[in-house]
């Protein structure tokens, strides 16, 4: 059962960062492979202030989307400026350098031996300690964030998000000016991503640099895809398929550092499958 | 020992590196017009191949490194067979044949590091045993000038390839117009699976000269799949001259960059130079 | 009246003008026709005039606003220019009515955010969607539309958009003739309500039928202008479009 609680955790984080990435690559069409980046951000924030200061987890969840933001908004200038392949290459760059901060800035991180201790989050008197307890917080911000993404994919901002995915230029001749939608979208997924990070940070209590890699922007964008991009309810059937999947191997026997690497190899392959065979996803209705 | 005869000296020695990564990848590029991100791991099979029949198997090292030149080669052949060019029949857009080339990086990533663990291995035989040149006043490795020495041997191999030889002038034609080409009765997909052999098969022995200099470890395809990018980028792409030129610029950048600020940090000054060519000329040094 | 005026108006590809000095004017009110071989710059000037393309050389003033010589593709609405294009460029995995809706809806960032639209929208895309006869059709993909039907809609998107100048490229190419007489007749209500409409066109008839005026490019440059049925007789007219 305490696993079950394990496995409910990680699709709640899984599938904020599905449902924000979501948002900028399936519904506006840009691939970007930098959202571990933010989702490391929101972590480091919580875990830093969390271990050396007296800040509680809702206003260091809070600091997190701020860094979050500020990143994101710079970063995204620079990223409007390319199209397509450039685009992706790009964020990929950001993401390595991002990373990179994490690895190196050691008076701040500590680098790679990460940062241990994190306690859980506490509100009113009330611990989140009991991982069922934590479930429940999880749950409810995931519910959150999907209804928030559903507001805005249905807004006439949403409308125009869909558009630029379409023909960007061609909608621009309308009188919409695309690059600030692009950058406000990105901007928000970024935010939404940071909420997942410190959620991660307070539940496995420690961080470390190795779960921000390129590798895990390149994992989210593989559940968006398997699940079907622009479909939300997808999103949650990707995270889902993709959270349970390696869990299953672990029962199969394999060592834990080999799962780990299995995990890897089945949604890289999962991803090249997909282009070939199904680039829809499960329930998509677009496709790259 | 002075320092900058030796910054140079690394400089050139990273460049060569780079370059050996980046002549492949722009000869692909060049010929499918997409970035292919599973360049990167070809060297690790290189690497690998050669650690696995030269330390395990204890063959006969020349035949090691031939063996794992070939496999490189070969299995690049084979991933345009099975996923890129059944994808380019069917006229997918650049986006999906870059997803899946980022799925098999991934995977095929793992699966090294399922094969062979996590662990940094060098593939060289006696530490201590290397014979060191004294060039201009700093030092170099009998190892670090051949990498120089292949480096340039290959590009100028390619050059003369491309200029004098049926074969070379087909890859050109492709480069150049893929239409044209297969209206003049060039077979395209045929000489477009040989580059592939060939990109692959120069970056497998990047990846074993890198292994005898430093060592392997699964994850040296992803940095040197990205240095090798953002010299192919800076350079222009599909550019061999370009390949070089961008590979030496890298080097000396990385290099001189870090004289005053640690080495930790070569990454993200190679990603800054990226993103500085991209905004401000991202065709490149060599094309217009 | 001028209501849009070119002067000197240059574009380069790979060393040839693809627009040649170019220096036009074109009346209030009025139906506009640009003629010309393929390949004389019809296409080039209308993505000039809506910002698609840079302006190499000279400039361009809309409706007697300053003489511009950068145009940003989202600013043209504000100069009140609107238009079609040539190889139908909808928003393919978006409805019919979403199609319009999107053209119709609030501009800036932040308040479109908390808007989903407004009745009065969803009333402007029936009257638009009804005047070509997709209304029923306004909860499918535009990609599963025919031809003509996405020729229709871009038209439609045009209409909804209310604008003072509208350039339409080539409207009626690959279109059955109860979709010519649908589109010929909007182009005629368009005049009669004031716009501006400047129209390519290869079809001579429809030139005749509709145009009040005709401007004749050739190579990048004016070869003619004046009343259709007097350019049309002239020889240098004639002898452009059959070729040397």
């Amino acid at each position: 059962m305490e696993y079950l609680i394990h496995l409910a955790i990680l699709f709640s984080i899984y599938g904020i960062l599905g449902i924000s990435l979501n948002l900028v690559v399936g519904y506006t069409g840009l691939l970007s492979v930098t959202h571990a980046a933010f989702y490391g951000l929101g972590a480091y924030a919580t875990a830093i202030l969390l271990t050396t200061t007296g800040i509680g987890f809702f206003l260091s969840l809070i600091i997190g989307v701020l860094v979050a933001i500020i990143t994101s908004f710079l970063i995204g200038i620079v990223l409007s400026k390319f199209d397509d392949d450039y685009y992706a290459l790009a964020s990929l760059g950001f993401n390595t350098i991002i990373f990179a901060l994490f690895l190196n800035w050691q008076s701040l991180t500590r680098g790679p031996l990460g940062i241990p201790g994190i306690s859980r989050p506490e509100l009113f008197g009330f611990d989140f300690s009991s991982n069922l307890s934590f479930l429940i917080l999880s749950l409810i911000i995931l519910v959150l964030i999907f209804y928030i993404s559903k507001f805005i994919v249905n807004s006439s901002f949403g409308r125009v998000l869909k558009a630029i995915r379409g023909d960007e230029k061609a909608i621009q001749v309308f009188g919409y000016n695309t690059a600030y939608y692009k950058l406000t979208i990105f901007v928000i997924s970024a935010g939404m991503a940071a909420v997942a990070g410190s959620l991660f940070a307070s539940y496995i209590t420690f961080v470390d640099p190795s779960s921000f890699t390129v590798f895990e922007s390149i994992f989210i964008l593989a559940i968006i895809i398997l699940g079907g991009l622009s479909n939300m309810r997808g999103v949650i059937l990707g995270a889902l398929f993709l959270i349970l999947l390696p869990e299953a191997l672990r029962f199969v026997g394999f060592p834990p550092d080999i799962a780990a690497q299995m995990r890897q190899v089945i949604y890289g392959l999962i991803l090249v499958l997909l282009m070939l065979y199904r680039p829809q996803g499960l329930l998509g209705e677009y496709k790259l | 020992m002075d320092i900058i005869p030796q910054l140079v000296l690394n400089s050139i020695i990273a460049g060569s590196i780079y370059a050996l990564i980046a002549l492949g990848f722009n000869l692909i590029y060049g010929a499918t017009k997409f970035f292919n991100l599973s360049h990167g791991v070809m060297a690790a099979i290189g690497g690998y191949t050669v650690f696995y029949f030269a330390k395990t198997l204890g063959w006969n090292l020349p035949l090691s490194i031939v063996v794992g030149v070939l496999l490189a080669g070969l299995i690049g052949y084979a991933l345009d067979k099975l996923v890129y060019f059944p994808l380019r029949k069917r006229k997918a857009s650049n986006m999906v044949l870059l997803v899946a080339s980022l799925g098999l990086f991934t995977a095929i990533q793992a699966i090294i590091a399922i094969l062979f663990t996590s662990q940094f291995q060098t593939l060289s035989q006696n530490i201590s045993g290397q014979r060191i040149y004294e060039i201009l006043g700093g030092v170099i490795t009998q190892t670090q000038l051949t990498i120089l020495i292949s480096a340039l041997v290959i590009t100028v191999g390619l050059v003369l390839l491309l200029k004098y030889t049926m074969f070379g002038k087909a890859i050109k034609a492709v480069s150049d117009d893929e239409e044209v080409a297969k209206i003049v009765g060039i077979n395209t997909n045929k000489i477009i699976s040989y580059v592939f052999f060939i990109g692959s098969a120069i970056a497998g022995l990047g990846g074993i000269l890198v292994g005898f200099d430093t060592g392997i470890e699964p994850t040296m395809g992803f940095a040197l799949l990205l240095k090798g990018v953002i010299a192919a980028i800076i350079g222009g792409v599909g550019s061999i001259y370009g390949a070089l030129i961008g590979a030496f610029l890298l080097g000396f950048v990385e290099n001189f960059g870090i004289w005053q600020i640690s080495g930790e940090w070569k990454d993200a000054i190679a990603f800054i130079l990226l993103i500085l060519f991209l905004i401000f000329r991202p065709r490149g040094i060599m094309n217009k | 009246m001028s209501v849009l005026q070119t002067k000197n108006l240059t574009k380069r590809f790979d060393g040839i003008n693809a627009v040649n000095n170019l220096s036009i004017d074109v009346e209030k009110g009025k139906i506009t026709s640009i003629i010309g071989p393929n390949g004389s710059g019809k296409t080039t000037l209308i993505n000039l005039l809506s910002g698609m393309i840079k302006i190499d050389d000279g400039v361009v003033s809309f409706n007697g606003s300053k003489e511009l010589s950068k145009i940003q593709p989202y600013q043209v609405g504000f100069y009140g220019v609107t238009r079609t294009f040539q190889e139908v460029r909808l928003f393919e995995q978006m409805t019919v009515l979403d199609n319009i809706l999107v053209v119709l809806t609030e501009r800036n960032v932040f308040n479109s955010l908390f808007e989903k639209h407004k009745q009065y929208h969803l009333k402007k895309a029936q009257e638009v969607l009804e005047k070509i006869g997709l209304w029923e059709k306004r909860n499918q993909l535009a990609v599963n539309l025919s031809y003509g039907q996405r020729k229709l809609l871009e038209i439609a998107r045009v209409l909804g958009v209310d604008a003072e100048i509208i350039l339409l490229d080539e409207p009626f190419a690959g279109l059955f003739p109860e979709m010519v007489k649908i589109v010929s007749g909007i182009i005629k209500e368009l005049k009669q309500k004031g716009k501006t409409v400047i129209l390519i066109e290869h079809n001579m008839d429809l030139i005749r039928e509709l145009s009040d005026h005709v401007f004749v490019m050739d190579e990048g440059k004016l070869l003619a202008e004046g009343e259709p049925h007097k350019v049309l007789e002239k020889r240098e007219v004639v002898e452009a479009y059959l070729g040397e």
